[in-house]
């Protein structure tokens, strides 16, 4: 495979990915609510603008104006990223036509969303469907590419914009739009507690997910790739920790490894010391469990194990340092 | 404790919490507080409500769970002063509002059975012709009068599941978060109180809301730990281990200095995900 990789801009994890995720295909990023799937997705756009490259932000489920205020406390750069508003509208509840809402919503940089949430029309809300966020996307990119897409969060917009009759079909379709657009895009899934395999872990070309779990001392969190279609990754589970500045997940202890010198380049630039001092919710962390090598299959919530991992190790086991 | 300490936050009224929060809850942004039966859910959102009223906020109390006397009566007990905190009173059975707690007038809504008791109340009547039975969507239309009578900035709605129940609606999704979204735009900051989350469905409250506070009573052997946990709080850092509650004469309180006995821990870590 010689394909671009896209990193994702945690170093951990581009080194658990053989360097980033394989450029124009869809991903999905999974996990129970809290995990920092949205997170996540702001890693993997702020390291796409930083490369001077075009990214695209749509917001589901969250009203961009508080992405934005939220991101911006953790001081990254959010200047280069362009967002659409794809924020369902307050239902009126009467018989009013709805308008068409492609004349409605633009997109624009992030930075220039005003602090306040944006406020549905009072006498005619607009009506978004799979299709038109469809044909918004499709119109936006005769004019410009994006490289990088971000959808926060498909499980809304399977909620609100989708009918139950018509999932599959429509989100296939939705997952072909991306494909045929060219942009590498990630989709935020929020999965239940109890896992069920959902339709689009199918659909995605890869799927990343955060755990977070109780280990009888606190809170722990991790993070595991169930599937990577087109390339080797490492099919073990790493620690993942969500400091005030982002996510940080540890790089593999002696992490002399094959081909992709890109995670390792970057390596000096990783200041775990930094990154603890200024996280206040890592203080009052515990000391990190035993590195990632060591038994973290047992650490996995009950639930995860076992349902999803045996492909994986089976495709990864030529990634994982043994 | 650096910008975080500066920037303006809603005191949840409970010291502990607040301390977990890192302050408190970002203003105008909905939430849910979830926890099983007994676990202090009411409590803590009526201590919400009051520290709203203590520092010249208006609060509104939807209650759908339990009649409006009986919470007061319930938080007289605990010896607040909870006059000023406004009810809607949308309980499908019980339409006394004690003196003590403003009574909100609009069209409210009561379910079929509860038509028969009030029988012969002429006001009821009238309205039972003009209203429909609760649901998402009424409700929604009910707090669009309401604030356009009263400017709110805290509202509990008490409890969300039962709303979802009564509502039965198909889109019912859909009009969460409608529901949600006009929450949001009117600017309050709200604590949605469910059950805890059903762990083999995705629920939309749960990925819409900003954050999820979560009670939890657990059984060990030999009596009953109560402990809370933040499970999610976007745009702000939060303190990630389960803290120890109680429920005492001055209401909920949480210790955020200490940890949970080693053996309610161990539950909450036997228990799939984060029922816990």
């Amino acid at each position: 495979m010689i394909r671009e990789r896209a990193k994702i801009g945690i170093e951990g994890l581009d080194e658990m990915l053989e360097g980033g995720l394989l450029t124009g295909r869809p991903y999905v990023f999974s996990g129970t609510s809290g995990t920092g799937k949205s997170t996540m997705g702001m890693h993997f756009l702020v390291e796409g603008a930083m490369n001077g490259e075009r990214v695209l932000y749509v917001a589901i489920d969250e009203p961009p104006n508080e992405v934005f205020l939220n991101f911006r406390k953790m001081g990254w750069d959010l200047s280069g990223i362009s967002v659409l508003d794809g924020t369902p509208d307050v239902l009126n509840y009467d018989k009013t036509p709805v308008r068409d809402v492609s004349s409605e919503r633009k997109i624009v940089p992030l930075a220039s969303v005003g602090e306040a949430i944006r406020r549905t029309v009072e006498k005619a809300p607009t009506d978004m469907t799979v299709s038109t966020l469809q044909e918004l996307m499709k119109q936006e990119f005769k004019e410009r590419k994006y490289t990088r897409i971000v959808i926060d969060s498909l499980t809304s917009l399977k909620h609100f914009y989708i009918r139950t009759s018509e999932e599959f079909a429509t989100l296939q379709s939705f997952f072909r739009t991306l494909s045929d657009l060219g942009a590498t895009s990630v989709l935020t899934v929020q999965i239940p507690e109890v896992f069920r395999p959902g339709i689009e872990s199918q659909l995605a070309r890869g799927e990343i997910r955060l755990h977070k779990w109780f280990d009888g001392r606190g809170l722990m969190r991790g993070v595991t790739i169930e599937k990577y279609r087109g390339s080797s990754h490492d099919s073990r589970m790493r620690h993942l920790k969500i400091t005030q500045t982002g996510i940080v997940v540890p790089m593999a202890e002696g992490g002399k490894r094959k081909k992709s010198s890109a995670p390792e380049e970057s390596e000096p630039e990783k200041e775990p010391k930094a990154s603890e001092d200024a996280g206040l919710e890592k203080k009052e962390e515990l000391p990190l469990p035993p590195p990632p090598e060591n038994g973290m299959k047992e650490m996995r919530p009950p639930i995860a194990s076992g349902d999803t991992t045996e492909g994986c190790d089976s495709d990864g086991s030529g990634g994982s340092p043994t | 404790m650096s910008a975080e300490t500066k920037e303006l936050k809603a005191s949840t009224g409970i010291q502990g919490l607040d301390k977990m929060l890192k302050g408190g809850l970002i203003p105008g942004r909905p939430y849910v507080l979830s926890g099983s039966v007994g676990s202090g859910r009411t409590t803590l959102a009526v201590q919400f409500l009051q520290q709203g009223v203590r520092q010249g906020e208006r609060a509104l109390l939807v209650a759908i769970d339990e009649p409006p006397a009986e919470i007061r009566e319930n938080v007289r007990y605990l010896g607040w002063d909870v006059g000023k905190i406004r009810i809607l009173d949308v309980h499908p059975t019980a339409r006394a509002y004690s003196r003590k707690v403003a009574m909100v007038e609009i069209a409210a809504q009561r379910s079929v059975g509860s038509l028969r008791e009030a029988k012969d109340d002429a006001k009821a009547d009238a309205m039972k012709l003009a209203s429909p039975d609760l649901s998402v969507q009424s409700l929604q239309l009910m707090l669009r009068q309401e604030l356009q009578e009263t400017r709110y900035s805290r509202v509990v709605i008490d409890s969300l599941t039962t709303l979802k129940r009564l509502s039965g609606e198909a889109d019912i999704d859909m009009g969460m978060m409608s529901l949600l979204r006009f929450l949001s735009e009117s600017n309050l900051t709200c604590l949605l109180v469910t059950d805890v989350p059903d762990f083999t469905s995705v629920e939309p409250e749960i990925f819409i809301s900003r954050g999820e506070i979560r009670l939890h009573r657990i059984m060990t052997g030999t009596k009953i730990e109560r402990c809370v946990t933040i499970e999610k709080m976007r745009g702000s850092s939060h303190d990630t281990i389960p803290r120890p509650l109680t429920i005492a004469k001055e209401g909920v309180q949480v210790n955020a200095g200490k940890k949970v006995p080693k053996a309610a821990l161990a539950m909450l870590q036997g228990i799939p995900g984060s029922l816990r």
